[in-house]
C-alpha cells in the first residue's frame, strides 16, 4: 500500500511533466496548425541547456529561463525557416519534423556525448518528506508544483484573457478570425513561443528525475501524442486529464506489469481514437 | 408514368440554419428541369442531397421508385444517376485520355481490373475516343488537365458526368465563368442530349434556362418559390422580385 | 496511339532490362560485401515502393509501414527459428498472409474511423493512429517474448532453404533478392498500371469525383492498403534473411521513417522513384557507416529535412530523384544516336503520363 501511494506520487509528477509537453504540443498545433514531431527532441535540448547553465552558475531557477527562452528562439527559428513553408501539408510536417528530431539528438550528442548525465536536484528541494511512515522525494512534490502553477496559469488564459478568446475563435475558423480584424498572426506566435517554451521547462524540471540523454525525448515524445490524443485538443483541462490517465498508467504499470505497461498506453490510445476521437475532454477540431 | 426522380419533404439544416426545407419535387423521364434561385437559395445543398454528398436531416428521395435517401453517392451512380460539379472537379494531374477512361470504367466491372494494363483495354480506349472526340478534346488528350484553358475543363467537366451514360444528369451550373461563345456551345451540347436522358440542372445563365428547360423551379430560402414552364415564369411577378434588379435579363430574348 | 511501340516505351523498357542485366551480372565482378550492398538497395526499394502505392498513387500518407515490414520479417522468423520450418517459401507464404491479416485488420479502423481523403475529419487522425500500429506492434513483439524473443529480437535467422538442395550460399541469396524483387516490382507496376491502379491516382487527384463517377473509394483505399502491407511484408521476410536477425526496432518508427524518406527522396511522380531513393539512401549509410558512424542520424535527419525541403512538388506530389533520372536518360537518349549521326528516334505521346 505504501509503495503504491509513492509510486502515485511518481507518476504524479511524471504526468505534469507529460502535461507540460502536451500543453506545448497541443497549442502548436492548435494555433498554428503545426504538427511538430520534433517535440521530444526539443524537450531533450531543453534538459541538456538547463544542465548546461547549472554547470556553469549553479542556478537552477536561472536554467529554467534560459532553457525556456532558448527553446522559444530555437523552435520559432524552425518555424521560420523550415514550418513556415509547409503550411496546412500535416503529413509533410510531420516527416520534416522527424528529421529535425533526428538532428537535433545527434548534434546534442556530439557536444554533450552520448552518455547520460545526472542532475542534482537544486538546492533545498532535496532530500525526502516524511508524512507517517512513508518517505516523499521533495523534488517529486515540487516538479507536481510547477504542473499545478502552470495549469493554473493556462487555464487562467483559457478563460479569462482576451488571448484564450482568440485562440479558442482560430481554433474553430482561422480565416474568420483572422477576417474579423483580429491580430491572430501575433496571438498565435506568441502561443507558439509558449508551446516551445514550456517544451524547455519540462526538459529542465523533468532532468533531474530521469537524468539527461540524448534519446530521452524519444519515447515521451511517443507518450505526448497519447495523451494529447486522449485528452483530446482545445481544452487544458483535456490535456490534464489525458496526462493524468497516461503518467499514472504509465508508472504503475512499469512498476507492477513492467512489460506490458509500454502496450498497454498503445492500446489505450487506439482505443480513444476509435471510441471518442474528440478525446476524453476536447472539441473535434483537432 | 412514374417520376424518374422524387423528393418527398427534403430538408437539411446546418446547426440552426435550414438550407432546404421540405422541397417536394418530381421529375419525369425525359424531362428537361432548371432549378434557378438567388445565390445562397440552396440549390448545390439540394443536389449534394440528390448525389448523396450530403445526407438530409428529414425527408426522403426516391430514383426509379426506389428510396435512396441513404445510399451511397456511388451507388446512385451505378443506378443511373450522373452530376456536374459547379467548381470544376477533374484529377488535374492526370491527362485528358485518363480522365475519360478514368470517368468512362465508373460503371464498368472492369474498374476493379487488377493487373492488365488500362491501356491495353481496346474497348475502353474507343470509348474514351468517342467520348472525347463528342466533347471536341480529342486532340488534347495528351495534355494534363491541370493545364487546360477553363473552357475546356468545362467541357471536359460535362463529358465526365455523360460518361457513365446516366438517365439522370444533374449539371450544376454547367456555363459558369464562360464566355458567351462557350456558354452558346454548352447550351446547344446540352439541348443536343438525346430524349433518354433527363437534365435537372442549376443555371443562372437565363439564356441557358430558356434554351434548354421545359420546366423551371425557382427556389428561394431552400423552398421552391414558384415553378412552370419558362413563359410562365418569365412572367412570374415573385420571379422578377427575387431576381430584382436582374429585370433585363429575365425580359430579354 | 497507332504506333504499337512508341519509341519513347522501347527507350525506357531499354533502360530498364539493361539495368536488370547490370545488376544481375554485378556479383561476378563485385566482392561479396558490395553485391550485398546492391541486395539491401533492393530490399529497401522494395519496402518503399510498396509505400509508394499507398502514398505516392493513392495519397495515404502513412507513418507506420514498418508494421508490415516487421510482420514479414517476424513471421519468417518465427517459422524458422521457432516452428523450425525452414522451408523459405513456406515462410514467404506465411509472412504474405499475415501482414495480409494484419493489414486488413488495421485497415478497418484506420479507414472506417479516422479516414483519409475525402469526408476524413483531418489527416492527423490517420497519421496519430498509424504511428500507432507500428509502435503497438512493435511493443507487442517486446511483451510476448516467449514467442518473439522479447526487446532483443531474435538472430541466428539460418540461411534460406529453397528446398532443393542444401541452404543457400551469400550469392545464391543475391539471385534470390533479385529475382523476388524483380517479380514483385513487374506485379506492383502492374497494378499500379491496370484499371485499379488509375482509379487510385483519381482518389488522389480528386476522391470526391471518383464516388460520383461511381467508385467504391473506399473499397479502394483499404483495398491498396492491403496490397502496400503484403509487398511490405515481402520486403520484411527478405530483410529478416539478410540480416539474419529480427529486432521490435523493425515495427517501430524508426524504420518507417526510411519507407517515406526513400519515398520522398526518389519522388512519387514516376514508379521506380523509390527505388532511386532507395540506391542513394543505401549509398550514402554505407559511405558514413566508415567515414561518421556517429553521425549517421544526423546525416539521416539532414537528408529527410533536405528531401523535403528542397524537392519542388506540386498538389501532394514529390519530385524527387526519380524524375531527374528519367530526364538525364532520355536526354541521353536523344544525345547517344547523334553521336552516331543517326536521327534520334521521335518519342510518340501516349496520354499514359507516368
Amino acid at each position: 500500500m505504501s509503495q503504491a501511494v509513492v509510486t502515485g506520487l511518481n507518476g504524479l509528477s511524471y504526468a505534469f511533466i507529460l502535461f507540460l509537453l502536451a500543453a506545448g504540443f497541443s497549442l502548436t498545433f492548435g494555433v498554428m496548425g503545426v504538427l511538430n514531431l520534433a517535440h521530444g527532441a526539443l524537450y531533450m535540448l531543453g534538459a541538456y541547456i538547463g544542465m548546461q547553465v547549472i554547470a556553469s552558475v549553479h542556478q537552477f531557477w536561472l536554467a529554467v529561463v534560459v532553457a525556456a527562452i532558448a527553446l522559444a528562439i530555437i523552435g520559432y527559428a524552425l518555424y521560420w525557416f523550415f514550418l513556415k513553408k509547409l503550411y496546412n501539408r500535416v503529413p509533410e510536417q510531420g516527416v520534416l519534423t522527424i528529421g529535425l528530431a533526428l538532428i537535433i539528438a545527434n548534434v546534442v550528442m556530439w557536444i554533450w556525448g552520448p552518455r547520460a548525465h545526472s542532475m542534482m536536484s537544486p538546492h533545498g528541494l532535496t532530500g525526502v518528506v516524511h508524512i507517517g511512515s512513508l518517505g516523499f522525494p521533495v523534488y517529486r512534490l515540487f516538479v507536481v508544483g510547477i504542473g499545478v502553477l502552470v495549469l493554473a496559469l493556462l487555464w487562467y488564459m483559457q478563460d479569462r484573457t482576451r488571448v484564450g478568446a482568440i485562440i479558442r475563435a482560430g481554433m474553430d475558423n482561422k480565416d474568420m478570425t483572422v477576417s474579423l480584424g483580429i491580430n491572430y498572426g501575433l496571438v498565435s506566435t506568441f502561443v507558439f513561443l509558449l508551446g516551445m517554451a514550456l517544451a524547455g521547462v519540462a526538459g529542465v524540471i523533468g532532468a533531474p528525475i530521469t537524468g539527461a540523454y540524448p534519446s530521452m525525448g524519444d519515447n515521451l515524445l511517443l507518450l505526448t501524442l497519447i495523451v494529447v490524443v486522449v485528452g483530446g485538443t482545445g481544452y487544458i483541462q483535456g490535456t490534464m486529464l489525458g496526462a493524468l490517465v497516461i503518467g499514472l498508467l504509465d508508472t504503475f504499470g512499469k512498476a507492477y506489469i513492467p512489460r506490458v505497461a509500454l502496450f498497454f498506453a498503445w492500446v489505450v490510445f487506439l482505443a480513444i481514437l476509435l471510441l471518442r476521437p474528440s478525446g476524453l475532454i476536447g472539441r473535434k477540431v483537432f | 408514368m412514374a417520376p424518374l426522380l422524387e423528393t418527398n419533404g427534403l430538408s437539411v439544416h446546418f446547426g440552426g440554419l435550414a438550407a432546404v426545407r421540405s422541397v417536394n419535387l418530381a421529375i419525369e423521364p425525359g424531362e428537361r428541369l432548371a432549378l434557378i434561385g438567388p445565390n445562397g437559395a440552396g440549390k448545390t445543398t439540394f443536389f449534394n442531397l440528390l448525389t448523396g454528398q450530403l445526407k438530409p436531416s428529414s425527408g426522403k428521395v426516391f430514383f426509379k421508385g426506389q428510396d435512396i435517401t441513404h445510399a451511397s453517392v456511388f451507388s446512385r451512380t451505378h443506378m443511373g444517376m450522373s452530376r456536374s460539379f459547379q467548381i470544376t472537379s477533374l484529377f488535374p494531374l492526370q491527362s485528358v485520355m485518363v480522365n475519360a477512361m478514368i470517368g468512362l470504367q465508373g460503371v464498368e466491372k472492369s474498374r476493379y481490373g487488377f493487373y492488365r494494363p488500362m491501356f491495353k483495354d481496346k474497348d475502353l480506349v474507343k470509348a474514351a475516343q468517342e467520348l472525347l472526340e463528342s466533347q471536341e478534346l480529342w486532340d488534347l488528350r495528351d495534355e494534363i488537365v491541370g493545364s487546360l484553358a477553363y473552357g475546356q475543363q468545362r467541357k471536359l467537366e460535362i463529358g465526365l458526368s455523360l460518361a457513365s451514360q446516366p438517365e439522370l444528369l444533374l449539371l450544376d451550373e454547367p456555363s459558369c465563368g464562360l464566355t458567351m461563345v462557350e456558354s452558346a456551345d454548352i447550351t446547344k451540347r446540352i439541348k443536343a442530349l438525346g430524349s433518354k436522358i433527363t437534365v435537372l440542372m442549376i443555371a443562372h445563365d437565363m439564356d441557358l434556362v430558356f434554351g434548354v428547360a421545359d420546366r423551371v423551379v425557382l427556389l428561394h430560402y431552400g423552398e421552391i418559390a414558384c415553378e412552370g414552364t419558362c413563359e410562365e415564369i418569365r412572367q412570374n411577378a415573385m420571379v422578377r422580385e427575387i431576381y430584382m434588379g436582374s429585370r433585363k435579363q429575365l425580359g430579354g430574348k | 496511339m497507332s504506333r504499337r511501340f512508341p519509341a519513347a516505351n522501347m527507350q525506357n523498357a531499354a533502360a530498364v532490362f539493361v539495368i536488370a542485366v547490370i545488376v544481375l551480372l554485378l556479383p561476378l565482378f563485385l566482392p561479396t560485401h558490395w553485391s550485398s550492398l546492391v541486395a539491401k538497395m533492393m530490399i529497401y526499394g522494395l519496402f518503399a515502393t510498396s509505400l509508394n502505392i499507398i502514398w505516392g498513387y493513392a495519397n495515404i500518407p502513412s507513418f507506420g509501414h514498418a508494421a508490415f515490414f516487421g510482420a514479414g520479417a517476424y513471421s519468417a522468423a518465427i517459422l524458422v527459428l521457432k516452428l523450425g520450418i525452414t522451408s523459405f517459401w513456406l515462410g514467404l507464404l506465411f509472412a504474405i498472409v499475415v501482414s495480409a491479416a494484419i493489414a486488413a485488420i488495421l485497415g478497418i479502423p484506420a479507414f472506417r474511423v479516422f479516414g483519409v481523403g475525402a469526408g476524413a475529419v483531418n489527416p492527423i487522425y490517420f497519421l496519430l493512429a498509424t504511428i500507432a500500429f507500428g509502435e503497438l506492434l512493435s511493443k507487442l513483439a517486446i511483451t510476448i517474448r516467449p514467442v518473439t524473443g522479447g526487446s532483443t529480437g531474435m538472430s541466428g535467422v539460418p540461411r534460406a532453404h529453397l528446398g532443393f538442395g542444401s541452404a543457400i550460399n551469400e550469392e545464391q541469396f543475391y539471385y534470390l533478392v533479385f529475382g523476388i524483387g524483380i517479380v514483385c516490382l513487374f506485379l506492383m507496376y502492374r497494378i499500379l498500371h491496370s484499371h485499379y491502379g488509375y482509379a487510385l491516382r483519381g482518389i488522389h487527384d480528386n476522391e470526391k469525383r471518383m464516388q460520383a463517377l461511381g467508385y467504391n473509394t473506399w473499397l479502394y483505399k483499404y483495398t491498396s492498403w492491403i496490397v502496400a502491407g503484403v509487398f511490405g511484408g515481402i520486403a520484411g521476410v527478405l530483410f529478416c534473411y539478410f540480416g539474419s536477425t529480427v529486432m521490435p526496432n523493425n515495427f517501430a518508427m524508426a524504420t518507417s521513417d526510411i519507407s517515406f524518406l526513400l519515398v520522398i527522396l526518389g519522388g512519387t511522380t514516376v514508379f521506380f522513384g523509390p527505388l532511386v531513393g532507395s540506391i542513394f539512401y543505401v549509398g550514402i549509410e554505407y559511405v558514413a557507416s566508415i567515414y561518421l558512424q556517429e553521425r549517421w542520424p544526423l546525416i539521416f535527419g539532414a537528408i529527410i529535412v533536405i528531401a523535403i525541403m528542397a524537392t519542388p512538388w506540386s498538389k501532394d506530389r514529390y519530385k524527387g530523384l526519380g524524375p531527374g533520372v528519367l530526364l538525364l536518360w532520355q536526354w541521353l537518349c536523344r544525345v547517344v544516336p547523334r553521336l552516331w549521326g543517326r536521327k534520334p528516334a521521335q518519342s510518340v505521346p501516349t496520354g499514359k503520363g507516368v
